[in-house]
């Protein structure tokens, strides 16, 4: 194990790869398939979504407005501006900004839970219209066949997303309080960026989701 | 692209990333693109909604992953994992709308309507 390195061991670097370049390199590579992995989650659920709308076009169609448009709208504004932050806070710490990485890191995760408030709101008025899935369906504005396929679909998309939302802010506070702690700086920000890049899918994921489930 | 991709390394120039007008620029996009799929998805256009919303989606997703994630600057592999993973969506809905399009009648589930079925 004779290194020509002739620097100082660099405290960030995992022993069993050679230099951090080539650290970086995988840890960034891992991510991307992983973010594959999940593109491949959701698309199932895109697929199904889509084979029960192509089957009960007319219930998808009402189901679809009777959403509280307002909600989803908002919720989409509040998620691409948190896209928005987090690009910001990859872009600060990367310029060894520490202080302002943290303000945006922390407004992203504001964002990240006024997301969550709002879709709480929406559940909560769908468990007291009865708008839900299968057998525990009795909602009386939409009784076109299929109707209970839609909100299955519905808690099931806008569920594991939300789900997503969680573990991504629970990231990004972890992130924060490491940021906080003085961890990261212009030399080592790798895992700021990774953070970011989980965050991004969740807002991609909404992109699509938010007009299939609220407008068409 | 060509010149962006051989910028394989982004810790070597962290003398100052991009500038921040680029950012505020790709979010003001996606707001202008989220205000025009809740303009045209309350029009009635009939099947030209979904592709129209379909559309609007996939330029926004575009937009996010080029530069909110920064694929512009990833090295080729980290694009072919995830470009991949696109593909093969892509290939599963063609062989499942494959089989919706050239279902017999008789095979639909209850209730089902063949609404959107023969223009296509």
């Amino acid at each position: 194990m004779s290194s020509s390195d002739t620097h100082a061991p660099n405290p960030h670097l995992a022993h069993h790869y050679e230099t951090i370049e080539k650290q970086d390199y995988a840890v960034r590579l891992g991510m991307w398939l992983f973010l594959g992995t999940e593109v491949l989650l959701f698309a199932g659920l895109f697929l199904g979504y889509t084979v029960y709308r192509h089957f009960y076009h007319e219930a998808f169609h009402q189901a679809s407005r009777h959403l509280d448009l307002w909600a989803g709208l908002t919720n989409t504004v509040v998620l691409i501006t948190s896209s928005l932050t987090v690009a910001l806070a990859y872009n600060a710490i990367k310029q060894g900004k520490t202080k302002l990485c943290a303000i945006l890191l922390a407004l992203t995760i504001l964002c990240a839970l006024a997301f969550l408030v709002i879709k709480g709101i929406e559940y909560n008025h769908k468990f007291q219209e009865g708008a839900l899935p299968g057998k525990w369906y009795h909602y009386a504005e939409v009784t076109a066949p299929g109707a209970n396929l839609y909100y299955t679909v519905y808690f099931l998309t806008t569920g594991l997303h939300a789900f997503h939302v969680i573990v991504g802010m629970s990231i990004l506070i972890w992130i924060l309080s490491r940021v906080l702690r003085g961890h990261f700086s212009e030399s080592y920000y790798v895992p700021v960026e990774l953070g970011g890049l989980y965050w991004h899918l969740v807002d991609l994921v909404w992109i699509f989701l938010f007009p299939l489930l609220y407008l068409i | 692209m060509a010149h962006e991709a051989t910028d394989t390394h982004p810790s070597k120039d962290a003398h100052h990333g991009h500038g921040v007008g680029r950012y505020f620029l790709i979010w003001a996009l996606l707001l202008v693109g989220t205000a025009t799929t809740v303009i045209t998805g309350r029009m009635d256009l009939g099947a030209a909604n979904i592709f129209i919303a379909l559309l609007i989606a996939s330029v926004k997703a575009t937009l996010v992953v080029l530069f909110f994630m920064h694929m512009t600057e990833a090295p080729g592999a980290n694009r072919l994992v995830f470009v991949v993973s696109l593909v093969f969506s892509i290939v599963l809905m063609i062989g499942v709308f494959g089989d919706l399009w050239t279902r017999n009648p008789m095979t639909l589930p209850t209730g089902a309507s063949t609404f959107e079925a023969p223009e296509r």
